[in-house]
């Protein structure tokens, strides 16, 4: 059994096209072929796959909410222990204690009867507002150059939480590199 | 003049171009918000987290977390448990010890010196939401507590913004 030229050499459609263009009239011209149709692009395959991936992420989804968290670092020294009178502290001779106390910025923060704030120092000075306590520790800052900077924050404990976690952001965002929370009694 | 039959019998392809470019861009909007904004462990309904805007988003906390929660009557809240504090107490013993013990399990059996000591501080990044009407007093105690059994790290988890 022998091919024709058109069944050697092309598929099906085209052999077809050329019968109907070529063969008829016996090879008489050269292949012409037909004008370039519309590429359909198989588009159902992707869409599967991106409904399996929508499906994947739509199902997996937590609704973005805007907690975030305040880093503090409390280590276990002695006078790093707001409970140390209740005997629960264990003094240790780890390399890591860090007894230098005494260059720690005081934060102090005073409540009023609603556990409110009602006057916040830095120091011995009276701050205005949390603004201002924010932008005076970054003058700290600039002023202390690599060295990092510690606050100690002396509250009283009827003071909320809030406006305690208040404070603490701002020292934090302000850049400040270890907060402490001291009792209301510890000495500067 | 009448259609003929064979216009009836051709197959109809749908453009799915634009559907395929909406579910794309679903799928990247999905995609960016995959990591961002997400709830931090230990969320508990009845504990109201503080406001602070000033807060910075923090970085992502370590591995080895400890949950817990503290109410407004200063209660601690683990899980659906609520513990008074002499149950807080001996929770936070329970908890360093078996860190502890798990990072003694880690050490290398001849080594020269322990690579952990009883002493030193445990790694674990202890993750408390505590209410906002709790006080500054009963939150400073708790994390006293936790400090005194060898928990250093801490994560405060608070709001940027209040939330609806």
């Amino acid at each position: 059994m022998s091919l024709g030229p058109d069944q050697m050499f092309f598929p099906a459609g085209i052999a077809a096209a050329v019968d109907d263009q070529d063969v008829d009239d016996g090879f008489t011209r050269g292949y012409r072929p037909a004008p370039p149709e519309d590429i359909y692009f198989p588009a159902a395959p992707m869409l599967d796959m991106a409904f399996q991936l929508l499906a994947f992420f739509v199902l997996t989804f937590r609704v973005p909410t805007a907690e975030t968290h305040l880093d503090l670092l409390l280590p276990t020294t002695p006078a790093a222990l707001p409970a140390a009178t209740r005997g629960l502290a264990r003094p240790t001779s780890s390399p890591l204690v860090d007894t230098d106390l005494d260059n720690d910025l005081i934060v102090r923060a005073e409540a009023d009867d609603l556990g409110d704030l009602k006057s916040l120092r830095l120091g011995e000075a009276e701050v205005p507002g949390l603004d201002a306590l924010g932008a005076r520790l970054k003058r700290y800052i600039e002023l202390l150059g690599n060295r990092p900077l510690r606050v100690r924050l002396i509250a009283d404990d009827r003071l909320l939480y809030e406006p305690a976690a208040r404070i603490i952001a701002v020292c934090s965002a302000s850049g400040v590199a270890t907060i402490r929370l001291a009792h209301p009694g510890a000495s500067p | 003049m009448p259609r003929s039959s064979s216009s009836h019998s051709k197959v109809l392809t749908p453009n799915l171009t634009p559907m395929l470019d909406m579910v794309l861009q679903l799928i990247t909007f999905f995609m960016m918000l995959v990591h961002f904004g997400s709830r931090l462990e230990g969320a508990n309904r009845g504990v109201r987290l503080p406001v602070a805007p000033a807060a910075l988003p923090g970085a992502s906390l370590t591995v080895d977390q400890l949950s817990a929660g503290l109410d407004a009557r200063g209660n601690l809240l683990v899980g659906d448990e609520t513990l008074d504090p002499q149950a807080a107490a001996a929770w936070w013993k329970q908890q360093a010890d078996a860190r502890r013990a798990g990072l003694e399990l880690l050490e290398e059996p001849d080594a020269p010196t322990p690579a952990f000591a009883e002493s030193a501080d445990l790694p674990t990044v202890v993750v408390l939401r505590a209410d906002r009407a709790a006080t500054y007093g009963v939150v400073r105690q708790t994390l006293a507590e936790a400090q005194s059994r060898g928990f250093a790290h801490f994560s405060l988890v608070v709001l940027k913004r209040e939330e609806p």
